[in-house]
Parts: C-alpha cells; sequence; structure tokens
C-alpha cells in the first residue's frame, strides 16, 4: 500500500452520479481471427472523464475505437455486441457511420493536424457540416481555440501551416478541431502520451474544463494521469475489462486482485 | 590516415580485406553514378552542337517544307503540345477516378485484382502495338483517317496505366492519420479525400503527372500511324481540328531522318531533336520544382 501514497490523490469532490451518456454492453473485437476485446461492458457516465487503463496492447484503443464506429473502416476488424449513445444503439442497421462520428468525436495517440493553416484546420470540421461565411468561421475558430487554450498562442498566425506548431501546440489544435463541431461525447486515445510535461499538463487542466460541456473517455497508459484526472476508471487486461469504478475505489480499494497488482506497479 | 587508424585499433587480416573491399565498392558505385551524369552530358552537348546552328526564329515558327530546304518545325511544336493536352485531357479524369477507387475504396476482391492486373498488362504493351491498334480502330474501324483525336486517343490508352499508378502512389504516401482525423469529425469519405487526401497528395500527383506529360511529348511510335506524318492539310498549320491529321515534333524527327525528300533533312532533324531534348528536360526540372513548391506550401516546410 505504500506505493499508493505517492499516487496523487483522485479529484476529492466526489461529483454526483450522472445518467450513462453511453452504454457498451458486451462488446467483442476481432482483428481478423485474434479477439482483441472479450465481452466488456461499460456505463460512460455523462459530463464526466472517464479513463481507461491498462498495460500496452491489452486492447484499450480497440476499445475506443468501437465507440465511435472508427472500426468500419478497416475491413478486416469485426465488431459484435452493443455500444448505445442516449440509449441508441450505434451499430444498429441503419445507423449512419459518420452521423456517429459526427457527436462521437475522437483526438489520436500521435496528434495530425492536416496539412493545412491552423485556421483551415479548426473549422474543417465546421465547413464539412455545411458552416460558411469567414466572419462566422472565425467566431467559432476562435471559441474553439480559446476552449482549447490556444488561442494565445496561435491568434497572430492563424494562416500559417499547423505543422509549425509543436506537437502540445497541435495536439491542443486538434482538440480544438474537434471541441468546433461540438460533439456530444470526446474520445481522447492516450492524447499526451507523445507530449513532454509541461505540454501534458496543459492537456490535463483542459480536459477538466471540457467535461463541463462534454462526456470525456480518455485512455491513458499513465496511472498518474488517470488518478488526476478522471471520475470513473475502467481497467483491461489482454482484452478483458476486469474492472470498472469510482476512480477512487479503483485505486483505494480495487475488488480484483488483478487491478491491485497493476496499480501497485506489479505488471511493467 | 589508414596508419593513424592502425594505431588505435588491432587489425587482423579479414580486418583489412573488409576496408579494402568496402573502399573499393564505394569508388565502383561513386564511378557509376558519375559515369551516368558524364553521359548524360556528353548526349546533351552532342545533341546540342549538331541542333544549335538549326535554331532560328524561323526554324521555330516556319511550317515544314516538303522538298525544298529552308523548312520549319513550328505546326509540329504546335501539334506536339495540342496532342499532348488533348491527352492529357482524357487520361488525368479517368486514370484519378480509378486510382482513387483502387486505392481508397476498393476492398481486396475479385474485380479489384482483376482490375490491377488488366492495368499492369497494358501498361506492357509495347507502344508500337499501341499504335497498331489504334491505326486499326480510329483509322481504319470508325473511318476518322489519321488525325489529332485517334493520336491523342491512342497515347491516352498508352498512359492511362501509368498516370494510375502515379495516382495510387500519391494517395498511398498520405498518412492514415489524415484520413482518420477528418472522419472523426464526422466527414464521409469523399469529403475526406476531397479536402484532405487529394490536397496532401498535391506533390506527388503534379510531379507524376508532368513526368508522364513529358514521356508523352516525346512519344512516336504510337503516333506515326495514328496522328500521322505530315502537318495539317486544313487551312492553317496551327490547327485545331479535331480531325485533321497532326504530325508532332517527334513523329516530325523520325520522318526526316527516314522518310523525308528534303536536301536539308540532317539540318532539320537536329534542330528538332534539340528541340524535342530542351522540351523534355524542361517537363523533368519543372516536374521537381512544382513538387517541391507545392510540397512547401502545403506541408509548412
Ligand atoms: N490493426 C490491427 N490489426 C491486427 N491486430 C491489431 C490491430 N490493432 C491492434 N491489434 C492487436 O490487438 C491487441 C490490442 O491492441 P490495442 O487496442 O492497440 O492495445 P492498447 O491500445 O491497449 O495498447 C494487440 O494484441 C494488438 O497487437
Ligand atoms: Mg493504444
Amino acid at each position: 500500500m505504500i506505493t499508493m501514497m505517492s499516487m496523487p490523490a483522485p479529484p476529492d469532490g466526489v461529483l454526483p452520479e450522472t445518467a450513462p451518456k453511453m452504454r457498451v454492453e458486451n462488446l467483442n473485437v476481432y482483428y481478423g481471427k485474434l479477439q482483441a476485446i472479450k465481452n466488456a461492458s461499460l456505463r460512460v457516465p455523462k459530463n464526466r472523464v472517464t479513463a481507461l487503463i491498462g498495460p500496452s496492447g491489452c486492447g484499450k484503443s480497440t476499445f475506443v475505437r468501437a465507440l465511435n464506429r472508427m472500426h468500419d473502416l478497416n475491413p478486416s476488424v469485426r465488431v459484435e455486441g452493443v455500444v448505445t449513445l442516449d440509449d441508441e444503439d450505434i451499430y444498429a442497421p441503419g445507423v449512419d457511420p459518420v452521423a456517429v462520428r459526427h457527436r462521437i468525436g475522437m483526438v489520436f495517440q500521435r496528434p495530425n493536424p492536416f496539412p493545412k493553416s491552423i485556421f483551415d484546420n479548426v473549422v474543417y470540421g465546421l465547413r464539412i457540416h455545411g458552416a460558411r461565411g469567414r466572419r462566422h468561421l472565425m467566431e467559432l475558430a476562435e471559441r474553439s481555440l480559446r476552449h482549447a487554450a490556444l488561442w494565445d498562442e496561435v491568434k497572430d498566425r492563424l494562416n500559417h501551416s499547423a505543422l509549425e506548431l509543436s506537437g502540445g501546440q497541435q495536439q491542443r489544435l486538434c482538440i480544438a478541431r474537434v471541441v468546433a463541431v461540438e460533439p456530444e461525447v470526446i474520445v481522447m486515445d492516450e492524447p499526451a502520451s507523445a507530449l513532454d510535461p509541461i505540454a501534458t499538463s496543459k492537456i490535463e487542466d483542459l480536459i477538466g474544463e471540457l467535461k463541463k460541456d462534454y462526456t470525456v473517455v480518455i485512455v491513458t497508459h499513465s496511472m498518474q494521469q488517470a488518478a488526476r484526472i478522471s471520475d470513473y476508471t475502467a481497467f483491461f487486461l489482454m482484452g478483458d475489462l476486469i474492472e470498472t469504478g469510482k476512480t477512487r475505489d479503483i485505486f483505494f480499494k480495487p475488488t480484483d486482485k488483478r487491478t491491485e497488482d497493476y496499480i501497485t506497479g506489479r505488471y511493467g | 590516415m589508414a596508419a593513424a587508424a592502425a594505431s588505435f585499433h588491432v587489425r587482423s587480416a579479414g580486418a583489412v580485406r573488409r576496408r579494402a573491399v568496402n573502399a573499393l565498392m564505394t569508388g565502383a558505385l561513386w564511378a557509376a553514378a558519375l559515369s551516368i551524369l558524364v553521359l548524360l552530358a556528353f548526349f546533351v552537348g552532342y545533341i546540342l552542337y549538331l541542333g544549335a546552328p538549326a535554331i532560328s526564329w524561323h526554324f521555330l515558327t516556319a511550317p515544314p517544307s516538303e522538298v525544298d530546304a529552308g523548312g520549319g518545325i513550328g505546326p509540329e511544336i504546335f501539334n506536339s503540345f495540342y496532342i499532348l493536352i488533348l491527352t492529357l485531357f482524357f487520361t488525368t479524369p479517368i486514370a484519378m477516378a480509378g486510382g482513387i477507387y483502387l486505392q481508397e475504396y476498393a476492398r481486396p476482391g475479385l474485380f479489384t485484382s482483376a482490375v490491377q492486373f488488366c492495368a499492369e498488362s497494358l501498361a506492357t504493351v509495347p507502344s508500337i502495338v499501341m499504335g497498331l491498334f489504334g491505326l486499326l480502330v480510329f483509322v481504319t474501324m470508325l473511318h476518322w483517317k489519321v488525325t489529332a483525336l485517334g493520336g491523342a486517343l491512342t497515347l491516352t490508352l498508352l498512359n492511362l496505366p501509368a498516370l494510375m499508378r502515379v495516382t495510387q502512389e500519391a494517395l498511398a504516401s498520405v498518412p492514415d492519420a489524415f484520413r482518420e482525423g477528418s472522419m472523426a469529425l464526422g466527414a464521409t469519405q469523399w469529403q475526406t479525400i476531397r479536402r484532405v487526401v487529394l490536397p496532401s497528395a498535391i506533390a506527388p500527383l503534379t510531379t507524376g503527372i508532368v513526368l508522364i506529360a513529358g514521356r508523352i511529348f516525346g512519344e512516336t511510335a504510337a503516333l506515326i500511324f495514328t496522328a500521322g506524318v505530315s502537318v495539317s492539310t486544313g487551312r492553317s498549320a496551327y490547327d485545331f481540328g479535331l480531325f485533321h491529321q497532326a504530325e508532332t515534333l517527334s513523329v516530325h524527327l523520325w520522318y526526316t531522318h527516314s522518310e523525308s525528300l528534303v536536301p536539308d533533312a540532317a539540318r532539320v532533324g537536329n534542330g528538332s531533336a534539340l528541340v524535342l531534348l530542351v522540351m523534355v528536360l524542361i517537363f523533368n526540372l519543372s516536374a521537381r520544382f512544382i513538387g517541391l513548391g507545392l510540397s512547401r506550401r502545403f506541408m509548412g516546410k
């Protein structure tokens, strides 16, 4: 238990329970013959941050990519089970995956701004969904960039290529780009793993802000990060969702031996 | 230098031999690379030496002559560009659409393999055979006689596979992270292709198209039977008639050296060769610079 004392304490003010924004029931995901997610079920509470932790290769990315139907892009992936957004099954026949991804935005592990200007990156999704008019787009861009705590750093060079930004700025730009289209859920797959500590703490602060307006699911391989920023935590191991619960409970009184072993650092 | 190195390292006979072989191979490879440079310089120099005396404003603009000396190559230069533009006009949309389909949409299967196989086979057809095919279809079957349009369509067939390949490779060079980023914002696949993938591929695409344009510009065998060996019999030598014959510069070069009756055939041929060479080099150089410039502009580097 000594090791736990060195962990930062999870957010103290225990937030009231909220209704689930998304539910995952008996999810199985296969890459060809390899089953990467085995019968996982999870509730994602609204306006809360849910962290997915577990050793690398345990299926965290596979799991979150099932949340916004990103697996549809890869024909060799098979997804089974139910994933709901506001109690509607996003895998039901007739559901448009493009509409699903509009409502459930995603930020990736490696910042992936488009090779366009900063401005064009932020308003990309808005234009896709029909927004027009330079003035109007400018207002929305400013709002999103402020929301992503990037405005002051880029306001004088909106026409510069996004690729001139630092890694941390690029990642906040990618968050601004997602925020701009006002999804309901923002899924982040290890958004800070490629960043230095200062950039990481900026992203973490930002996530705390985002949950006021959005439901956030974040994958992280850093338990400290999960403890710092999340309200709920799910622990994965080799494709199994071992345990889920309030972050405090997962960290301080895990019910599963394997969770405890992981938290106390007995897995790599 | 070797002595200094020896004082630092214990050297076995094997190590010395490996070092010698390494030095020898480095030298041989460098010499091979250098010889390419020398060959090109010699080649260009020789063509320049032979062709330069023929070049004059009159030569570049005057119509060719059938029997007398003093003919020019103006209409041939015009026809080369005209057929090039016609060919690109037909080739680019089809090849790009096919390349986009194969690279972005097609899922592995019988149809995809069949299209890929046909394209590869088509790419290996010798241009003279394609010319014969053009002769049979456009000249004989459709009764067009030899025409600019027939020539351009023959060149379209000839270059379609290469341009499709260029498109596929250009698209393949775009990281999937861009596609995922776009799709994750709720873009459709077509929106993703049009707004992210194609703009990101613009540099290799343009470079590839310009290189192929250079090839089209210099193509000869496929045009002899299809676009003809004389310039237009229409009213003007600079003739946009799709159904008029249209001898290009490269065909003219072949013609003056093999069939022509003019007394100054050698002069005309050497001059044509020089102009052709310069044009093709310009295509190659501009492919480089356009590619570089575009990737700077779009990639922010
Ligand atoms: N595109 C893919 N094709 C085949 N197997 C994959 C693919 N992506 C991930 N996997 C496999 O699925 C398992 C889970 O991977 P992943 O979800 O990326 O784990 P994590 O994000 O937790 O590190 C691993 O065994 C990995 O090798
Ligand atoms: Mg991962």
